[in-house]
Formats: structure tokens, C-alpha cells, sequence
């Protein structure tokens, strides 16, 4: 397994240095401004309360927009991170597998003595250490600007929404995981389903605080149980994880059962 | 007689329910030391009996037996024995051919070190430059090293001169004989008749999923026609060679026939003791021609 994970790690080392660099700059370009905006706060709070509440719940969930929670979590932790390192995990996800299979790369691998099964274990691991990597250099990263900037909250919080923001990711990725473990037919529609698992599931949670007959089909969806401001205020409740574990590894028992007898396909 | 290395039966592979089988009933045994050449047009079935065999794809029916392990149940552990060669070479072309070995050897160590060393100076290869920078002869010399690295006990192998030039593929069949001499066998896939004749003990032709005809190389070289040319000193009796039966007259010149026979050659050595001949001489066995009589019997 640990040959699988350490060439699939040499062989994306640059598109994983480009990610990182990428993330690293929208951290930096969003706390940057927080001292200019700091000072501004109330006035800005004024404004944005003027906003009806299903569109600001879009944003947001705290509706004290520019303190220092209510800023990292607009700003950073409800939306963009989650949808960055989402994407980072839906394309390892797809790609892991799809496009070895793709590229017919897939035998070289197969005609070793390496199971199916250890095989896309190893891919998994190796998708895994990828978004470890980069969402936690982003969010050690943010931990450091907001001590540079001033943002007043506590670094163990913003560590713990980070991890909540990877293993959110990691949900993303899991779901491409096991679609283009799927074969032909899944890997077609895995951008497709997994882009609407992540963004849809994002819409439905935000507006099911003002439509209340979508509480129900938004429990399916990982922002459901992914609350960046009760994260970055140390409120959150851990059981939530749960869910995500269990589509992680629920998901990738399927993605085995699937991938362990089909047919590889052939260029 | 030993066991089979490879051993088929009933082997059957179907693309999905109502779709026409891609390999249907196929039997055949491949005896250590022996390379089995499987020959076959395009379409025939050649890849699917080898993607089969390596287990990428699940057979719809039948069984097979690589050193006695069942394909599908053991198939990691028969993967220990065995080098593969893929019809189109794919290889990763953001790595170099060093690194892509090194790939394959950290997954499966090879059983002696140096080995690949003195296989990619047998081969002249290129390892350090970047496979996508490589000429496709290039890329079948790495092919064929990952193949070959851990001295396999069996090769399964797909059009695996494909690209290579004659000098390289001269050093494949030399490798080839050092496989099959310490008691390893082969199965190779191929279009190419005369790279088969030149490497098979015994061929099997397969054509629209079926298995025509199995032969032994030397068989086939029995039956075949001979060609002679002949330089006669005075008049060409080129009325009564025409006449042997199984002879075809293929070129006639000033003094000068080219002749091929079919069967007994007393007949013809009859006709030219009657004659003055100056020389005669046997053109090399092309068994091109027997191959394609046996792909045409199978023709409806």
C-alpha cells in the first residue's frame, strides 16, 4: 500500500504545491483587510441586517457579520474554505481511480501482486493525506494571519473548524470516490452528483432556516451538520462528525464492493 | 507429461447480456518452456483472453488455471509469477523510466538487483529522460522491462514488439529463449505472423471469439510450401512443372522459374531430371501464406 501512496503523492507534488500556494493566497487576501474593516464594524453589521434573512443566511450563520467570529466564519469557514478544499477532494476523488483506469495505468498496478481492494484502499490514503495536507496548511495558516491581523479567537477553534472543514471535504470526495470506483456510468455523472451533494446541499441547509419544509431533506447534506460559526466559538457539537464518518466510510465500503469484481475498462 | 502453465476451459467472456460473446468456449493448455503464440485480426479476441487471464476483466463462464491458482479467486498471489505486457503500452508520462521501474519494483521487488540495470543495457534504454518525451519504440523497451524485471515464471504478453526496431527485437527473442529455457512459458498475442513464426513453438488462431485451429510451429513448416528457384540451361519446362499437382508456377524468367510446392516433391525432381538444370535453391519457409489458409478455412 505504501508504494501506491507515496508515487501518487510524487507524481501530483505539483498540482499539490499549486493548491497549497492557491489556498494560501486567498487566506492571505481575505484576512489581510480585516484591520480596515475591524474599525467599521457596527456600521457595516447596520447594513447588512438590512438584508433579508434567507438571502444573508446564504453568507452566513451568525448574524454578527464583522466581529471577529462572525468575520472568519462570513468570510472563510462557512463558504469559500469548505468549497475550496471540497473541490481539492472531488477532483482526488475522481481522479484517484478514473483516471488510472482512464489511462490504462490501472493494469500496470493490477498486474502486481496488489489486491483490488488494497489498491483503492492506497488511492483513498493517498487522497486523504492530499487534502490533509492542504486544508491544514490553510488552516494553520489562518490561525497565524489572524494573530498578525488581530482577529481575537482562539487558535484550538479555528484547528478544530479546519478539521471539521477537511473531514466535510473529505464527505465531497468520498461521494467521487465511490462514483468513479462505479466504473463508465458512475465516473460520467460523479462531478455532476458530487457538485450538488457539496453546492446544492450548501443552498438547501442555507435556506432551511426560513423554509422550514426543507429541515428535512437538508439532514442528508454534509452542511447540515457542519456549523462554522458554533466551530470558531468552541460550541459546536462533535456528534455531528459522526455523519461525516459514516458517509466516509460508508462510501468507501460501496466504492469496494463495486470496484473489487467489475470489469476494468479498456481504452 | 507435466501440468499445463496455463491451463483454459470453457473460457467465455460477454460484454453484457444480448451482446455477442467476445470469447466463447475457449480451451487450451500452454506447457512450460513452450511459447504460445495467439494469433487472430483485430477484434478476434486476442486482448480479452489476456485481460482475462490477468483478471481485469471476469470471465462469463469457463475457468482458468495459472500454475494450477484459479484466475479469479488467486489471482494476486498468481500476479507473484507472472510479467504482463499490455497491447497499447501505458505508461506514466510525467515520470521518468528510472522512476516508473522504481514504481513497479517498490510494489513487487525484483528477485535479483541489477537485474533491470543489465536488462535496460540489453535493451539500450532510456531511463532518465521523461516517458511523454519518448518515441513509442522507447516506451515498448520500458514496457518490456516491467515485464521481464522480476524474471517471471509466465508472460502474458500483448503485441510486445510493437514499435521496436529489428535490432531490440532480436534482443526480445533472445530473452524470450533465456525464459522459456529456465521452464518459463509465454502466451503472446499478435497480428504480426512472421514475428510469431519467428518466436512460437505452437499457435492457436482464434478468429470472432472462437479458437480455429491450434498447430505446432514445426507442423505447420511440414506442410508447407516449399518455393524454389530454378535456372535452367537450355528451354524452361514450364508446362509440365505447371502440371505437378499442389505447384503453383509463381515467376517465370529467361532460364529462370520460381516454383512453389505443396506435398511430395518427387514429382517435381521427375520433371527436372528430364532437364538441364544449372541450380536450383529453396526459399526460407514463409509460413505468412500458412497462417493466412488457416484464418480463410475459418471464413464462412
Amino acid at each position: 500500500m505504501r508504494p501506491v501512496i507515496k508515487w501518487t503523492l510524487l507524481q501530483r507534488r505539483s498540482s499539490i504545491i499549486w493548491w497549497c500556494a492557491g489556498i494560501l493566497f486567498f487566506v492571505f487576501l481575505t484576512l489581510v483587510f480585516y484591520p480596515t474593516i475591524k474599525d467599521q464594524s457596527a456600521q457595516l453589521n447596520k447594513s447588512f441586517d438590512q438584508i433579508p434573512q434567507t438571502a444573508r443566511q446564504l453568507f452566513t450563520d451568525t448574524n454578527d457579520l464583522f466581529s471577529p467570529i462572525g468575520y472568519l466564519s462570513s468570510q472563510m469557514f462557512y463558504l469559500m474554505m469548505p468549497l475550496l478544499v471540497g473541490v481539492l477532494a472531488i477532483g482526488q476523488g475522481m481522479s484517484l481511480i478514473g483516471r488510472e483506469e482512464r489511462d490504462s495505468t490501472i493494469e500496470l498496478l493490477l498486474a502486481r501482486p496488489i489486491s483490488r481492494g488494497r489498491l483503492l484502499l492506497a488511492k483513498a490514503g493517498a487522497g486523504l493525506l492530499i487534502v490533509l495536507l492542504v486544508g491544514a496548511l490553510a488552516t494553520l495558516f489562518t490561525a497565524l494571519m489572524c494573530r498578525l491581523v488581530g482577529l481575537d479567537i482562539a487558535t484550538a477553534n479555528i484547528l478544530m473548524a479546519g478539521a471539521a472543514v477537511i473531514l466535510m471535504a473529505l464527505n465531497f470526495g468520498a461521494v467521487a470516490y465511490l462514483l468513479s470506483a462505479m466504473g463508465r456510468a458512475g465516473r460520467g455523472a460523479a462531478i455532476g452528483i458530487s457538485a450538488v451533494y457539496a453546492l446544492g446541499g450548501y443552498i438547501l441547509v442555507s435556506l432551511s432556516g426560513s423554509v422550514s419544509w426543507l429541515s428535512w431533506p437538508a439532514k442528508l447534506f454534509p452542511f447540515n451538520y457542519y456549523h462554522s460559526n458554533q466551530l470558531l466559538s468552541g460550541s459546536y457539537n462533535w456528534t455531528n462528525s459522526l455523519y461525516f464518518i459514516c458517509v466516509i466510510a460508508g462510501c468507501l465500503l460501496l466504492a469496494w464492493l463495486a470496484f473489487r469484481r467489475r470489469d476494468l475498462l479498456s481504452n | 507429461m507435466s501440468e499445463a502453465a496455463i491451463s483454459i476451459r470453457g473460457l467465455s467472456k460477454r460484454y453484457g447480456a444480448g451482446r455477442p460473446f467476445a470469447l466463447k468456449d475457449l480451451s487450451l493448455d500452454v506447457m512450460p518452456g513452450e511459447v504460445y503464440g495467439f494469433l487472430g485480426p483485430n477484434g478476434a479476441g486476442k486482448s480479452t483472453t489476456i485481460r482475462l487471464l490477468m483478471n481485469f476483466i471476469q470471465p462469463t463462464s469457463g475457468s482458468a488455471h495459472i500454475f494450477g491458482k484459479d484466475i479469479v479467486k488467486d489471482s494476486v498471489s498468481i500476479r507473484q509469477s507472472i510479467g504482463y505486457l499490455s497491447g497499447e503500452v501505458a505508461l506514466y508520462p510525467k515520470l521518468t523510466g528510472r522512476e516508473f521501474l522504481d514504481y513497479m519494483a517498490d510494489l513487487h521487488p525484483p528477485r535479483r538487483t541489477g537485474y533491470v540495470k543489465e536488462l535496460s543495457k540489453r535493451f539500450s534504454a532510456n531511463l532518465d529522460m521523461k516517458i511523454r518525451d519518448l518515441s513509442k519504440g522507447n516506451r515498448q523497451k520500458i514496457g518490456l522491462l516491467q515485464a521481464f524485471m522480476y524474471k517471471p515464471k509466465a508472460l502474458i504478453l500483448d503485441e510486445p514488439t510493437s514499435g521496436l526496431d529489428p535490432l531490440m527485437q532480436e534482443e526480445f527473442f533472445i530473452l524470450l529463449k533465456e525464459t522459456t529455457k529456465a521452464g518459463g512459458c509465454v502466451f503472446v498475442s499478435s497480428h504480426n505472423l512472421a514475428e510469431v513464426q519467428r518466436m512460437c513453438d505452437r499457435v492457436g488462431f482464434i478468429r470472432e471469439g472462437e479458437l480455429i485451429s491450434q498447430q505446432n510451429i514445426a507442423e505447420v513448416a511440414a506442410v508447407a510450401a516449399r518455393t524454389f528457384d530454378i535456372t535452367f540451361i537450355n528451354d524452361v519446362p514450364k508446362k509440365e512443372l505447371a502440371a505437378i499437382p499442389g505447384a503453383k508456377v509463381l515467376k517465370t524468367g529467361h532460364m529462370k522459374l520460381t516454383i512453389s510446392l505443396r506435398g511430395d516433391l518427387a514429382p517435381l525432381f521427375k520433371v527436372l531430371a528430364g532437364a538441364q538444370v544449372a541450380g536450383i535453391s529453396q526459399q526460407e519457409i514463409n509460413l505468412e501464406e500458412e497462417f493466412l489458409r488457416f484464418y480463410k478455412k475459418g471464413m464462412p
